[in-house]
């Protein structure tokens, strides 16, 4: 544990601390002509959680990347324990003791998690002694992990305790995780930080928390680095800042984290499970979107939507929060026309939509921004003009024949309103930048005059200029007369946008108020147990 | 549609595919003269019959080009499939079950000869278009993988066929001194057969000339029209499709079935030509020109216009090979050849296809 | 009716369990390996000229040395050369699998009758091995424990496929990385490497029973020998629902199907030929139709797999 080592980098005294776990040096990665790290510097020291700040594109999953083996660094060191060593893969990685806790992409479903606890590892497959190790750490860290189920049974949650245990499980000195929370509810959140706290100091580990979130890096971490643009900005205590000193060091300028402060917070009792679509009705308005009573089921046969009422007006921005999988998905599917109803009904002003008639809601004017837009928003190895017309393929195709002319006319118009930043109308989409995606699909969506736009987490993945710029045109639309349902896991946003705010858990519609009545606290009980 | 670079970039890029292509094709043979004179014979015997076989001498570019054109009608098939992420591997029996639809129409079928061969085409389309679309079906009703079940339905179509060619009601010629001995179809009478065009002394069939058309018709209507533009969604990302009213079963049905319908003609214009077995339908009447169709698609990398010279080399080795006997060498050097030539042409796009990735993936990584 | 007689005149005749093993003894053979193969996500339509390979130096082993051993040594080894092609093509230098495995069925169909033509080997059937108690037991003992000897090796290759699979590390790989390449590379195994490791494997079995097809039953080469078994055992593995017992008894009931067409006409028994030659490819496309939801393909079967490529 308190190793001196005779390795002194920084000169003066030897005694003072035993080197940090890990030591980044000038490490750096450029693809082409980005740097997407620039001579990055860094220190995990056991017994913290170090919590690692910036926005998209700023580097640190990079960073985090080239520690565990992902990514081979172009320039810098890496140091552990002060002596240098070179990782080229993720195995490398392991054997020094570097473990990630990664975020959906290692486990495989079909197996069993003690078989996916296995994996990656190089020892002898002896199956009693890694069964026995996996309940030894379940219990020992509170985790509750069953080590003979089947990955694909076991809930979100649920799977990312069992990435943990497959990291802790190599008895790594240095434990990465990666925006571990964005599937977590808020107290699973909890639970989280409270094992990393015990991991941290009973054994002294060290853990590094890549996250964009402010609340969470203040919340859970002891020291902060801010990165920007591939570099180090900032290094602090995080006793000694705030959330506004970081917004402003990740951005550089100071940031406008919308009217959060300013609101009065009121403290009532809500009606927790389903709202009634009567209730959901607070004056005569018409609504433009209804939706009543909507149940929808997985191919598993789980029921994703449970009887789901909501009424969305013209003009306003509705919040819809909720921790990720309580039903998001399902709505975002079927209002995109891509999921069929078990029962309920679609009303779009008043008319009733079969959603069997796919194709037919978006011919209608319900325009989509879809959460993962490589999923389902865009056709990444289609050209911007070709995305550009999916809306309104006559443009493009008169009697099927094609009419570049008038397409690529399209597509410029639209490129300069939306200053999309792109090659022109024929450049791949794949060579725009996320930002600039999703102003392709904004483009796309709202230029035919749509009645309502749904935007499923529409500022994901985004950099602060870009999340301005999307907030900024949800606003205009419900100005001009759209009806905006924002469905968000992020509680800044849905407090700073919405006229009326809603809560999503497990596929009903459990709590409904204007914004005047939602603060923080209530919220977020609301969407981590469906009542306060 | 979509390039990935830049135009400037792209005369040099294809100076560096042209150079890739011939690089390999030499280096395929290369090796296949080894193997020939390792084995004691001569391989500039080899290479002269080759091209005396399929070019040289009178009248074989003629039946080159006959040769050419099942390959071609399967290969715009299979690209047809293949633009939707389908992956069609029955050609081989939806070719036969075209050409039996064919027979079929030809024996049976009354009136005037330009009725029957226009009917006799337009069965083997049919009959293509049917079998592959049992795999179709099942693919989009059950989910049942159809690359699995093109591939099982080759084996049932040729003892389908077979079983066909053994009963007079079916296919089997009820002339007896031909039914007894063989399993043969009724010749199609002289004027139910494509009318033969001769040009600068060679003789091909009418055929030529229709899958010429045909594969110009399918490169236009993929790339100028929406067909082609739905079909690619599909293929690419069928979520974006569905939402905008672009039925992924839909076209991928029709996709399916077109790839087997243009498999099909390939059968009923071998049919009708004469050039395979003298206008009757036997056992084995495909050859294995469904799968070599199945390679020209692919060495064409879904460019239909490809399928063009890439079928003709493919025909030119088969037409070449039939002169190899005089040279002593076993036929089946040819056999040799062609595998070695196509997974030759394979490392090119393979190569090219790993770096573009490469440099996409750069590209995107260093904008997240 | 006459089926059912038919089917009862069969059951009880110790020929015709003998003629469905033998037949069958070759499917799993091949099936064996190719149902590892699959496990890691792959398809490999050129089992057949593996099989055929393996069959080719079968003969060309005993020709030289009048050993049956290095003669299935040999065909293991033709086997795996065929199987290195594939594996280097399609797992390495990303070429289409399909292709790949079709073109090798042709070329190595080529190279074979090619060789054969010039080199004539000349080669005959191993001799019996009955293991004594065993293959006395009435109607199956001799069909499962009187063949020739190359036929016992299956008894030691099958337990051996289904350890490798199921209680190694590179077993847990193999299945790892067919069900779910990105999961698998993430925790540092090299996908397509296990792949390629796999196709060796179907290499090495394929060839094996390319060479158990020549000393063990045939006797003499000739490139009509294995006439769509490879095909047939491929289908065998997907009839089976990609499990080494669904695998097996594919190939029995295949095999059985298949010998049919000899024991029948045999006991008097005229029958519709191509209707028992398509019997295995029509019942295999009704299980998959008929069993869609309940049985699964590895998740990433025949999808070739690119880091970064979803």
């Amino acid at each position: 544990m308190n190793e001196l080592s005779n390795s002194s980098t920084s000169g003066g005294s030897v005694f003072t601390e035993p080197p940090p776990a890990v030591t980044a040096e000038k490490l750096s990665k450029r693809y082409g002509s980005v740097r997407a790290c620039d001579e990055v510097d860094i220190e995990l020291f056991r017994g913290e959680i170090h919590g690692i700040l910036g926005e998209n594109g700023a580097g640190k999953s990079t960073l985090m990347k080239m520690l565990i083996g992902l990514v081979l660094p172009d320039g810098g060191s890496i140091l552990l324990d002060g002596k240098p060593v070179t990782i080229r893969d993720p195995l490398d990685a392991s054997e020094l003791g570097i473990g990630m806790v990664h975020q959906h992409f290692s486990l495989v479903e079909a197996l069993t998690v003690w078989e996916n606890v296995a994996l990656g590892d190089n020892s002898k497959l002896d199956r009693n002694k890694i069964r026995n190790r996996v309940t030894e750490l379940s219990k020992q860290y509170g985790l509750d992990v069953n080590p003979d189920d089947r990955v694909e049974d076991l809930p979100v949650g649920m799977r990312q305790r069992v990435e943990l245990i497959k990291c802790l499980c190599r008895d790594p000195s240095v434990l990465i995780l990666d925006e571990p929370t964005s599937v977590l509810t808020p107290e699973e959140s909890e639970q989280l930080f409270a094992s990393l706290r015990r991991v941290v100091e009973e054994e002294d580990r060290a853990v590094a928390l890549v996250s964009h979130r402010l609340s969470e890096i203040l919340q859970a971490t002891d020291r902060i680095t801010i990165m920007r643009h591939g570099a180090v900005i900032e290094r602090c205590l995080t006793k000694d800042t705030d959330a506004n000193s970081l917004a402003r060091e990740m951005v550089g300028r100071d940031v406008d984290m919308g009217s959060t402060s300013e609101v009065k917070v009121k403290n009532e009792s809500f009606e927790d499970a389903d709202i009634s679509l009567e209730d959901a009705r607070r004056d005569k308005k018409d609504f433009v979107l209804e939706l009543k009573d909507i149940v929808t089921s997985s191919s598993s046969g789980v029921r994703e939507l449970d009887g789901f009422n909501l009424g969305i007006e013209t003009g306003e921005i509705f919040g819809l929060a909720g921790v990720e999988g309580n039903g998001q998905s399902a709505l975002v599917e079927v209002l995109s026309g891509l999921r069929t109803v078990s029962s309920g009904s679609v009303f779009l002003k008043r008319e009733k939509i079969s959603s069997n008639n796919f194709g037919r809601l978006a011919n209608k004017g319900v325009a989509v921004i879809p959460e993962d837009r490589h999923d389902s928003g865009v056709v990444l190895d289609m050209s911007v003009a070709d995305n550009l017309l999916f809306s309104n393929l006559e443009e493009g195709y008169r009697y099927g024949l094609l009419n570049k002319a008038r397409k690529d006319k399209r597509a410029k118009e639209l490129i300069e309103k939306f200053e999309i930043i792109c090659a022109g109308p024929d450049a791949p989409m794949w060579s725009l930048s996320g930002g600039n995606q999703q102003r392709v699909v904004l483009a796309r969506e709202t230029s035919d005059k749509p009645l309502i736009l749904v935007a499923s987490q529409p500022t994901r993945g985004l950099d602060v200029g870009a999340i301005e710029y999307m907030t900024g045109q949800l606003r205009d639309l419900a100005k001009s007369g759209v009806g905006v349902l924002l469905i968000s896991s992020e509680l800044d946003e849905i407090l700073s946008l919405s006229d009326r705010v809603g809560v999503i858990f497990r596929g009903k519609l459990a709590a409904l108020m204007d914004r005047e009545n939602a603060d923080r606290e209530s919220l977020g009980l609301l969407m981590g147990r469906g009542e306060v | 549609m979509s390039s990935l670079v830049s135009s400037k970039s792209s005369v040099k890029r294809r100076g560096e595919i042209v150079l890739l292509y011939a690089f390999s094709a030499l280096g395929a043979l290369l090796l296949s003269a080894l193997i020939v004179e390792a084995v004691g014979a001569n391989w500039s015997d080899v290479w002269n019959a080759l091209l005396d076989g399929s070019l040289r001498k009178p009248g074989r570019w003629g039946r080159t080009l006959g040769s050419a054109v099942p390959m071609a009608m399967v290969a715009v098939g299979t690209i047809i499939s293949s633009k939707v992420g389908l992956i069609n591997i029955g050609q081989e029996g939806q070719m036969l079950v075209g050409a039996a639809f064919g027979a079929y129409v030809g024996a049976h079928m009354p009136g005037p000869g330009p009725l029957v061969i226009v009917a006799v085409i337009i069965g083997g389309f049919i009959g293509g278009a049917f079998w592959s679309g049992l795999a179709g079906a099942l693919r989009y009703w059950r989910n049942v993988p159809e690359v699995l079940t093109t591939l099982l339905l080759v084996t049932i179509a040729a003892n389908f066929v077979g079983y066909g060619l053994k009963n007079t009601w079916l296919l089997l010629d009820p002339d007896a001194a031909v039914g007894n001995r063989t399993q043969v179809s009724p010749q199609l009478p002289p004027d139910s057969r494509l009318p033969r065009i001769d040009l600068f002394g060679n003789n091909f069939s009418l055929s030529v000339i229709i899958s010429l058309m045909l594969i110009i018709l399918i490169s236009w209507m993929l790339s100028q029209t929406i067909v082609g533009f739905r079909l690619s969604v599909v293929g690419q990302n069928q979520k974006v499709g569905k939402r905008f009213g672009i039925s992924e079963v839909k076209q991928g049905f029709m996709a399916m079935c077109a790839s087997g319908g243009f498999a099909g003609l390939a059968g009923s214009l071998m049919l009708t030509s004469g050039d395979f077995a003298k206008f009757r339908l036997v056992p084995g009447f495909t050859v294995n020109l469904g799968w070599t169709g199945l390679l020209v698609a692919l060495v064409a990398r879904e460019k239909v216009m490809a399928v063009i010279p890439v079928a003709l080399v493919f025909a030119g080795l088969r037409t070449g090979s039939s002169f190899l006997a005089a040279t002593g060498v076993e036929r089946r050097v040819t056999d040799v050849v062609q595998g070695l030539l196509v997974l030759a042409l394979l490392i090119p796009p393979a190569v090219l296809f790993i770096r573009d990735r490469r440099r996409a993936l750069a590209q995107v990584e260093s904008r997240t | 009716m006459g089926f059912l007689e038919a089917i009862w005149d069969v059951m009880s005749t110790e020929s015709a369990y003998t003629a469905a093993t033998r037949f069958a003894a070759v499917l799993v053979f091949a099936a064996v390996g190719e149902w590892v193969a699959e496990r890691s996500g792959t398809l490999n339509i050129s089992v057949e000229a593996m099989v055929l390979s393996g069959a080719f130096a079968g003969a060309m082993g005993y020709s030289w040395t009048k050993n049956a051993v290095v003669g299935i040594l040999l065909g293991m080894l033709a086997g795996l050369i065929v199987s290195f092609v594939q594996a280097q093509m399609s797992h390495r230098l990303t070429a289409d699998q399909f292709v790949v495995g079709l073109t090798l069925n042709i070329l190595f169909l080529g190279i074979t009758s090619f060789l054969y033509a010039e080199w004539k080997p000349s080669s005959r059937v191993a001799s019996k091995f009955a293991i004594p108690v065993l293959s006395k037991i009435p109607l199956v003992g001799k069909a499962l424990f009187g063949q020739s000897w190359p036929f016992l090796l299956l008894y030691l290759l099958v337990p051996f496929a289904w350890w490798l699979v199921y209680r190694t590390r590179w077993g847990l790989e193999v299945r790892a990385v067919g069900e779910n390449p990105q999961a698998a590379d993430v925790s540092g195994i090299d996908v397509n490497k296990r792949r390629r490791e796999s196709i060796y494997f179907a290499g090495l079995c394929s060839g094996m029973g390319g060479a158990y097809l020549l000393l063990g039953q045939v006797g003499r080469f000739d490139d009509g020998i294995v006439a769509g078994r490879g095909f047939i055992a491929l289908v065998a593995v997907i009839f089976g629902g990609w499990t080494l017992r669904g695998t097996i008894f594919g190939c029995l009931l295949f095999g059985s199907v298949l010998s049919f067409r000899l024991t029948l006409p045999g006991l008097g028994y005229e029958l519709n030929t191509e209707l028992m030659s398509s019997l295995p490819f029509l019942v295999t496309i009704v299980a998959m139709t008929v069993f869609a939801h309940r049985v699964r393909p590895p998740g990433s079967l025949a999808r070739p797999f690119v880091r970064g490529l979803k």
